[in-house]
């Protein structure tokens, strides 16, 4: 691992964008979140590792109430986004999905035209004014995913006639088309190429300019290169964390230092 | 012997040639599996497929083929000069063979002895009563002419049974034999018992196709017959039904197909929006427990016989429209029957179909559509309406074309339903009927068979088959392309 780039990381912002306390998830009998305390800042890449079926997933989707669709899966604690409760009753999950935003594993664009599927967000949310407003919006997220230059002549192809990354790459325009303030990312590579992850990991780290990005992931590489700070879960339990830094040059927790050195997993 | 014993008898012998075909088999391994090409229950297969199969093929064969083979025999011993003026040469064969079935029932039992049977002299014994008294029963008296030929036919039926056994019992034996003598650890008897249930399988589904071939033959031979007598052009474009059996009818197909078509538009225009809404209901909505309850019961009434709905149509739907729309109401309808009551009582049979299709298709959408559009902030009804329902439009307008090709074939809900006059009205409370309901008035009744009022019905139904056909296909296409979508 590259430890020289990852002490010149630093974080450029202390404010916090959420915040969870004492976080429990249950799915029916299965405990499978514990007492999850975790501050998440703005403009900050934050990193969820571990080991496979650890709930780092399981607690990302519970940042934008996603797993509010699957009906045995019950959330206890406080998440707070900007100081308000989103598991509060006034709160409307969709428009807090409209906030937080959403990458999955897999790219799943609609069965739609390449535009369509950019301004589906826009669309259903009402934000642009006119069709040159929309154009306007479509075409800055579609730059701010790095696939302009690659879709701009086929705006109307078919979005599922893409290639995996460029599909991959569109559904990240198409979650940042709605303006999140936070991005949340579970494992956006592992249906990638390396060129592909590559292409993705770089533009991951142009979004922090704009929103608070959470990404989960099984690379402790990818980890390394684009966050600044990183969560290890293990077992339901979030077991360290801190600086991207820190965490995999020099962890406090002897299971973190298993973890990334090799030994669970 | 007769067949069923024969073929008791080769299966007996398959069922031996497995035991022996195995012991075989492990013999010539000294007892240990390891060294034998298949499992030993293969050499046992083998030697039993080989054995009866084969064996009964010929059996089955020979049972059908013996009765024409006879029959032509017979049938050229009678001299034209016997025949009577008039009478057909089927008539007078149908004569001999059951003279021949009731000489073989009266030995059978005892009211002829063996010996009897074959010297019967007409002038000393009645034979029509005797056949009679054995419960087959004689138009008339039995003529020299006609017993002869039954007992020609009698012989020729006894040596073609004894013949029929020997050969299939040779066939079974020998194959037997000769598979058994090839049995040896070498033999490669699993692939050739694969190769067999191969071709069991091939011969399933040549069944299936061939039957469809057989019946769209039976329909064009009929149909060009009917077009030999009824011009084509009068056929297709006239505007008037009114078949009188005495001649001179107008056979005009067109009041009839628009009949089919309004009372399926209505049925599909009932069917269609309830079906697909309880789908996205059950597939999007409903939880669990209701899922489970709420589709089972829905889709019982696809199991309800169609004569049922009618019923339902001609005693409740009828009376009902009747009381709103008729007379007493609106003043729009005369009678009970009519194209609106065929046609809500037809969309009511389609609801299952269209809800359990779409259901199915629906689902089929993956989940990760519904994660990006809910990751993205939409409802669920806006995800429903501009993400599933687009993915899933190719295959929800198959499953409607399927249910319009059922809307056009039905019958008993039509004749129950809509009345029986063909008319060319848009007046959706009047009766009319539709293709179906008259191909069932055409071929029932005591019409002559090979006038063109009967055999219109079957260019009626070809003109249906090719109509559904078409729909089908078209329906299939567009499922088959929906499906490449996501696999």
């Amino acid at each position: 691992m590259n430890d020289m780039r990852l002490t010149e990381r630093k974080v450029d912002s202390k404010e916090i964008k959420i915040e969870a306390r004492d976080v429990q998830v249950f799915y029916g009998d299965t405990h499978a979140i514990k007492d999850v305390n975790v501050d998440i800042l703005d403009k900050t890449v934050t990193a969820f590792i571990g080991p496979s079926g650890c709930g780092k997933s399981t607690f990302l989707r519970t940042l934008n109430r996603m797993n509010d669709t699957i009906d045995i899966c019950r959330v206890e604690g406080a998440i707070n986004l900007d100081g308000e409760d989103i598991y509060d009753k006034r709160v409307d999950p969709v428009q807090l999905r409209a906030k937080v935003g959403m990458v999955f594993q897999k790219p799943n664009p609609f069965p739609k035209s390449i535009y369509d599927n950019v301004a589906y967000g826009p669309r259903i949310h009402g934000l642009a004014q006119s069709k040159a407003d929309l154009d306007e919006i479509v075409e800055r997220s579609l730059r701010g995913a790095a696939i302009w230059n690659e879709v701009k002549d086929r705006l109307h192809a078919p979005g599922t006639g893409l290639s995996g990354g460029q599909q991959q790459r569109l559904c990240i325009a198409r979650a940042v088309a709605t303006s999140p303030e936070v991005l949340l990312m579970d494992e956006p590579c592992s249906a990638l190429d390396p060129i592909a992850t590559g292409q993705v990991e770089d533009l991951i780290d142009e979004l922090r300019e704009k929103f608070s990005v959470v990404i989960v992931t099984h690379s402790m590489q990818q980890a390394a290169r684009v966050s600044q700070r990183t969560a290890f879960f293990h077992l339901g339990n979030l077991v360290e964390y801190g600086e991207t830094g820190q965490i995999f040059t020099n962890p406090t927790d002897p299971r973190t230092e298993s973890y990334i050195t090799g030994r669970i997993g | 012997m007769p067949a069923l014993w024969l073929a008791v008898i080769v299966l007996a012998l398959a069922g031996i040639g497995y035991f022996i075909g195995r012991a075989r088999a492990l013999k010539s391994a000294d007892g240990d599996i390891r060294l034998l090409h298949s499992l030993p229950s293969y050499y046992g297969s083998n030697v039993a497929m080989l054995t009866a199969v084969p064996a009964l093929l010929v059996l089955i064969v020979w049972t059908i083929v013996q009765p024409l083979v006879v029959n032509m025999h017979v049938a050229g011993l009678i001299p034209v000069s016997e025949l009577d003026e008039g009478v057909n040469l089927n008539l007078v064969m149908s004569d001999v063979r059951r003279v021949a079935e009731g000489l073989q029932a009266a030995v059978a039992q005892g009211a002829l002895s063996v010996q009897a049977a074959a010297n019967i002299d007409l002038g000393a014994v009645d034979l029509r009563a005797i056949l009679g008294s054995v419960g087959v029963a004689l138009g008339s008296d039995v003529t020299m002419v006609t017993l002869d030929a039954a007992q020609q036919y009698r012989g020729a039926t006894a040596t073609g049974q004894i013949a029929m056994t020997v050969v299939v019992l040779m066939v079974a034996l020998g194959l037997m034999g000769y598979t058994l003598s090839k049995t040896n650890k070498e033999l490669r008897a699993r692939n050739i018992v694969e190769r067999g249930v191969k071709i069991a399988l091939i011969s399933a589904a040549m069944i299936a196709i061939l039957t469809t071939i057989g019946i769209i033959f039976s329909l064009v031979f009929n149909t060009i017959e009917f077009f030999r007598m009824y011009s084509f052009s009068d056929f297709f474009f006239g505007t008037t039904w009114a078949p009188s059996f005495g001649g001179g009818s107008a056979l005009g197909v067109l009041p009839l197909l628009w009949g089919t078509l309004y009372i399926s538009l209505i049925a599909l225009a009932v069917a269609v929006p309830i079906g697909l809404f309880a789908a996205v209901y059950l597939s999007e909505y409903a939880s669990r427990p209701v899922r489970a309850f709420a589709k089972p019961l829905l889709e019982i009434l696809a199991g309800i016989p169609t004569i049922v709905y009618g019923l339902f149509a001609l005693l409740t739907v009828g009376p009902l429209l009747q009381r709103v729309f008729g007379d007493g109401g609106l003043g729009w309808m005369d009678a009970a029957s009519s194209v609106m009551t065929a046609g809500l009582v037809m969309g009511i049979m389609l609801i299952p179909f269209v809800s359990s299709l779409s259901d199915d298709i629906i689902n089929s959408v993956p989940q990760t559509m519904r994660d990006g559009s809910y990751g993205l902030g939409a409802t669920r009804s806006e995800t429903i309406r501009q993400v599933i329902l687009p993915a899933a439009l190719p295959g929800i307008v198959g499953a409607i074309l399927l249910a319009a090709s059922r809307a056009i074939g039905e019958t008993m809900i039509v004749v129950l339903g809509a009345g029986a006059a063909a008319r060319l009205s848009l007046n959706p409370f009047e009766a009319m009927t539709t293709v179906t309901a008259k191909i069932v008035s055409q071929l029932t009744g005591d019409a002559d068979f090979a006038s063109p009022e009967a055999l219109v019905a079957f260019s009626l139904g070809m003109t249906l088959f090719v109509i559904t056909l078409g729909l089908n296909i078209f329906a299939l296409y567009i499922v088959r392309k929906y499906r490449e979508q996501y696999e």
